[in-house]
């Protein structure tokens, strides 16, 4: 029963784990320079937060990918770059309307596709809804929980591409919360995390 | 006897994955300005310095293993424009940054305090919206250090957002306690103003 957390070490990633807030969600923190001296596979979750530079994490690729294939499980949310250095992903990045909300009335068009999932039992849709940076083409298979103000992908689990489960996203919760700007985020963490500990902290199979 | 910087590079230390920011490709222009990832920094980097900028994204843990040469650019006349949080000690003087609880428009008022060049003939509260919405500024503040001079107020306490400190022991620091300022062609038109003055201020120019 274990989370490790990769800590890229910016102000935002440091107001995130370190803050009493989330701290004793995560087990275990490790730069990215230091994951080849980390077993893996002793922890049930890797998290890789927003905006973790992706040439920091590009030397980890084969390391992550083993991981995954012997039945982990990586959280990996959004502005990383990660279909730099995890398997399957296809990303297409999106203008971000950072004014949406300005108009009375308006609607950022974020939608859960999979209400019954038990993510939902954490979230609703308010707390999904912040800024758009892009959405997903997700393998055959994948289980897609949100979607886009067109359909698409923004949040999804992937348990085809690799022996193990990655649950990805475009949204940048830790980026937010940590700069204390977007309370839909810290409402999204709020959820998530609880959601991470209870239903994603276990030995995982299929 | 006076601080006069020792000739020498800027030093543009860029964090995060992707393009440079604007304000970097603007001092490129200079010829002796120096843009480094921050995980290719090296002590010469900081020798070779008469004054470095840092992003919002600085990689803060990874940055305090560079804190003794940070010092010693610093003692010999240095100057350092922070942007971001300030969340590790990097000199001896550094408080902890302190966020606005649930920050109100009221909140983001911003005020001259004291007249700077980076800031000179600019209106402060026009800095306070991007496209009608505040926040972008700031929505804290890095406690002033013992000596150092408040520029910018944020909020009805006026609390320092901006601020320039001359070190007990030579060298300034310019900390802008929010998102990066100086970028280029955003949506306020503000700050490529203050860019060329932020570049030339860290070179001891004005």
């Amino acid at each position: 029963m274990a989370i490790l957390a990769i800590h890229p070490g910016t102000y935002y990633h440091i107001e995130s784990f370190e803050s009493p807030r989330y701290a004793h969600y995560f087990d275990r923190l490790v730069r990215p320079e230091a994951l080849a001296d980390v077993a893996l596979e002793e922890f049930n979750v890797v998290l890789i937060p927003c905006r973790t530079p992706a040439d920091r994490m590009e030397p980890h690729r084969a390391q992550l990918r083993a991981y995954l294939d012997q039945g982990g499980t990586i959280i990996a949310t959004g502005e990383s770059d990660s279909e730099l250095f995890l398997p399957g992903i296809t990303f297409t990045p999106q203008p971000t309307n950072f004014w949406w909300w300005l108009t009375p009335g308006a609607d950022l068009g974020v939608r859960i596709s999979r209400p019954e999932h038990g993510l939902f039992r954490h979230l609703e849709q308010k707390d999904v809804t912040w800024h758009l940076h892009g959405w997903y083409d997700v393998p055959a298979g994948a289980e897609v929980l949100a979607v886009n103000e067109s359909g698409k992908p923004i949040l999804y689990i992937d348990e085809v591409t690799t022996g193990g489960r990655m649950l990805i996203t475009s949204l940048d919760p830790f980026y937010h919360h940590g700069s204390h700007f977007m309370p839909a985020t810290t409402r999204f963490l709020d959820g998530f995390l609880p959601f991470m500990r209870q239903e994603l902290d276990k030995d995982y199979s299929r | 006897m006076t601080n006069h910087p020792p000739n020498g590079s800027l030093l543009l230390i860029h964090s995060h994955y992707g393009e440079p920011p604007g304000l970097f490709l603007l001092a490129e222009e200079r010829g002796d300005a120096v843009i480094v990832r921050e995980r290719d920094l090296t002590p010469a980097h900081f020798t070779a310095a008469r004054g470095l900028i840092t992003t919002s994204h600085l990689d803060q843990l990874g940055f305090m293993d560079h804190a003794p040469e940070l010092a010693r650019l610093m003692a010999r006349g240095g100057r350092w424009f922070f942007n971001g949080h300030i969340l590790r000690p990097f000199l001896a003087g550094l408080g902890s940054y302190a966020p606005i609880a649930k920050a109100r428009r009221a909140d983001l008022v911003l005020t001259r305090l004291n007249e700077h060049p980076i800031f000179a003939g600019i209106d402060q509260p026009s800095f306070e919206e991007n496209k009608g919405v505040a926040g972008f500024y700031g929505r804290g503040h890095n406690p002033l250090p013992q000596g150092a001079l408040a520029i910018n107020g944020i909020g009805p306490e006026k609390q320092p957002i901006d601020w320039e400190w001359t070190l007990p022991g030579g060298g300034r620091m310019f900390s802008h306690a929010g998102n990066d300022i100086g970028g280029m062609g955003g949506p306020n038109p503000n700050h490529a103003l203050v860019a060329p003055r932020i570049i030339a201020w860290t070179m001891g120019e004005i």
